[in-house]
């Protein structure tokens, strides 16, 4: 090789690490397991006593469809829901949209109204299995909340017992995924902080906030621009609700995050504990917050989607595996492991149960659980953590000098920064910088397409029908129960507010008792708070 | 952008419509391909989301050769039906559209029957979305 090796990030690899590769001080920058500055992970345990929850992303076509994925996950060793929508669901824009018509149940489930809660979540007991909503919008959260919350305590669950996760991220909104009518960054932080308010307030054990690292990595960052986006969003989150009136104590061990297992295995080991410090740091320096629940990062992995390839999808299985491992071994609160099917559809029955049980192989089998940070004291991890800590350190400090991460947004540097990278890396992949085994190396027909002998063809998941006229079906039938005149005085209640400036849940709420569906809500919320248009090009 | 792709004669100064359909959110690929045609000579109007109506009013607007869609989320087949079926009624002849994204190969023959002329699906390098556009336009 001509240039010497670095990480996929950049930072150059000693050839072997040594002591002199570990700046003095180390005893004070990693601590025990469970306590301050948490490197070696949140609890003292880890695992012993805490195993990561076995998290699988699961959504498509209809409640009940989806139903029936959670049920199979949850009883072939699943131990928690990890629940995706739909794009138009997602946006709170209505199935009956005709801009949703050919994306109805496609990618997640779709949802219209409080009666899909009931049937995506029949027969769970949700007083005992946590759920995460991958409400990633604001603008869909906060009605995806009401709802969920409206059927959990039609079925009389206690809302004080409901565990789960709502991610409710702006920068999701407003820089990751794109869909027409986009909340302003403001608007969209305010709701996603309105969401948060009201859980700690009403929701104990609800995490109202993820901060979803993982679609900033998969959108294009690197590592250390994944940590420092995340970073800089939990900081922004944090400022916003202690500034509300809310106690630190209370309110910073509500914010979640979510996290990326890339291809680069120690880079992203590193990456885990990194992230651990700088966060417990922050919280004890700059924010002067001593509680160690407050300091504790508690994050979701999920393995690396854009690695994933078309061609010898099996192989998928392998990239997969190590990566999940690296979160592992990174510390992980809980686990999603993708598909080998992941780059041609949403997960088949097949695939979705490989990946669930590659989670028990790294479980039962491989002994990597038993004991906390197995990897802390590694001279070659120790050098990247504090070399991830520094990088990332001195993106968070730009972002902070532009005004934080919502201004940030408003003046598309997040975006410039997130394509930059997903062009160059894409350069490198095509001058072969970076390998990719079955798309530029491994094969041996010169450009890597050939074959493995005996391969089997993976055939794409197939979505049932019908999901489109279903909830069209279905809101007509809400629509033709309800009564219409209260509907129209919630929403114009939920419009005051976002002008007022007051939280906008309790009046979401009422719109969901009084049967608003979710594009109604929406509409409101964007005329309300307006749309943005989204600097890309 | 730092990284530069090279330049292709046979596209220089030629015109692409680009567009997401539907609600499919992720912008990556279509990004990244974007670029990948400005720099190999092309000007781009990418016009972000667009209904097929939209779309079929730009490409009227900006008479470009080229169309070019892109679809993560399982919607290419609705999606491409009703912008063939759009340009077709609005009288829009000859220019080739084409689609990028997760599309299983086995919709690639249904992509075809409806007139697309060319489907890049997950790994395809941009030198061949490059040529094999070039050779489309040619």
């Amino acid at each position: 090789m001509s240039d010497p090796p670095t990480t996929a990030s950049g930072i150059p690899l000693p050839a072997a690490a040594g002591p002199g590769d570990v700046a003095p001080g180390l005893d004070e920058r990693l601590g025990r397991p469970g306590e301050y500055p948490f490197t070696r992970g949140i609890h003292a345990e880890m695992y012993r006593t805490r195993p990561w929850t076995i998290r699988q992303l699961a959504g498509f076509a209809t409640a009940a469809d989806t139903n029936k994925r959670y049920r199979m996950l949850l009883e072939r060793g699943a131990t928690g829901i990890n629940g995706v929508f739909d794009y138009p669901s997602l946006r709170a824009v209505g199935s009956d949209d005709q801009r949703a018509a050919s994306d109805v149940g496609r990618g997640g489930v779709a949802v219209d109204v409080t009666d899909d809660f009931d049937d995506l979540f029949e027969a769970i007991p949700l007083d005992r299995v946590s759920v995460s909503l991958v409400s990633s919008q604001p603008v869909g959260a906060a009605p995806h909340l009401a709802m969920f919350l409206a059927a959990a305590e039609r079925r009389g669950f206690e809302r004080a017992g409901l565990a789960g996760t709502s991610q409710n991220d702006f920068l999701m909104e407003t820089a990751i995924t794109i869909a027409p009518e986009a909340l302003p960054p403001a608007a969209s932080f305010r709701v996603e902080c309105d969401v948060a308010e009201f859980c700690i307030r009403e929701l104990p054990r609800w995490n109202p906030i993820s901060v979803t690292g993982y679609n900033y990595r998969e959108a294009g960052a690197d590592a250390p621009l994944e940590l420092a986006l995340t970073l800089a969003h939990g900081r922004a989150a944090a400022r916003e609700l202690i500034g509300r009136g809310l106690a630190p104590e209370e309110a910073l061990p509500r914010i979640s995050f979510f996290l990326d297992a890339h291809s680069d295995f120690f880079e992203e080991i590193a990456k885990f504990r990194a992230a651990r410090r700088m966060w417990a740091t922050f919280v004890r320096d700059d924010l002067g917050v001593d509680s160690p629940a407050a300091q504790k990062f508690r994050f979701h992995v999920q393995t690396s989607g854009v690695t994933m390839t078309a061609r010898l999808p099996h192989l998928n299985i392998a990239r997969s595996a190590i990566q999940a491992l690296s979160a592992v071994l990174g510390g992980t609160q809980s686990l999603h492991v993708d598909g080998y099917d992941e780059a041609l559809s949403i997960p088949t029955e097949h695939a979705a149960l490989v990946a669930l049980h590659t989670q028990h192989v790294i479980l039962w089998e491989t002994g990597v659980a038993g004991s906390a940070d197995p990897l802390g004291g590694s001279w070659l991890v120790e050098h990247l953590t504090d070399a991830m800590e520094e990088s990332a350190g001195a993106l968070v400090d730009r972002i902070e000098q532009l005004g934080g991460l919502v201004a940030a947004t408003e003046e598309a540097w997040v975006h410039r920064e997130l394509s930059k990278r997903a062009f160059a890396d894409q350069q490198a992949l095509e001058d072969g910088r970076r390998l990719v085994v079955g798309i530029n190396a491994g094969l041996d027909d010169g450009d890597g397409a050939g074959g493995i002998d005996g391969d089997v063809d993976v055939r794409p998941f197939e979505l049932p029908p019908g999901a489109l006229e279903a909830q069209r079906r279905r809101i007509d039938a809400v629509r033709s129960r309800r009564d219409d005149g209260a509907v129209a005085a919630a929403l114009g209640e939920l419009g005051s507010a976002c002008t007022d400036g007051a939280n906008v849940m309790p009046s979401v709420r009422r719109a969901v008792a009084a049967d608003a569906t979710l594009g109604e809500i929406g509409a409101v919320l964007r005329d309300s708070l307006g749309r943005w248009h989204f600097p890309l090009w | 952008m730092t990284a530069e792709v090279q330049r292709e004669p046979r596209l220089v100064g030629k015109k692409a419509v680009v567009a997401k359909l539907g609600m499919d959110a992720h912008w990556r690929g279509v990004i990244v391909v974007a670029h990948a045609l400005r720099d190999a000579g092309m000007e781009v109007v990418y016009l972000g989301h667009a209904t097929p109506e939209q779309l079929v009013a730009a490409v009227e607007q900006e008479d470009p050769a080229l169309v070019g869609l892109s679809s993560l989320s399982g919607n290419h087949l609705e999606e491409c039906r009703a912008v063939v079926e759009g340009l077709r009624a609005a009288g829009v002849e000859g220019v080739p559209v084409v689609i990028g994204g997760t599309i299983p190969p086995s919709d690639e023959g249904a992509l075809a029957d409806l007139g697309i002329a060319a489907v890049f699906g997950v790994g395809s390098p941009l030198r061949t979305i490059i040529t094999r556009i070039a050779a489309l336009l040619a």
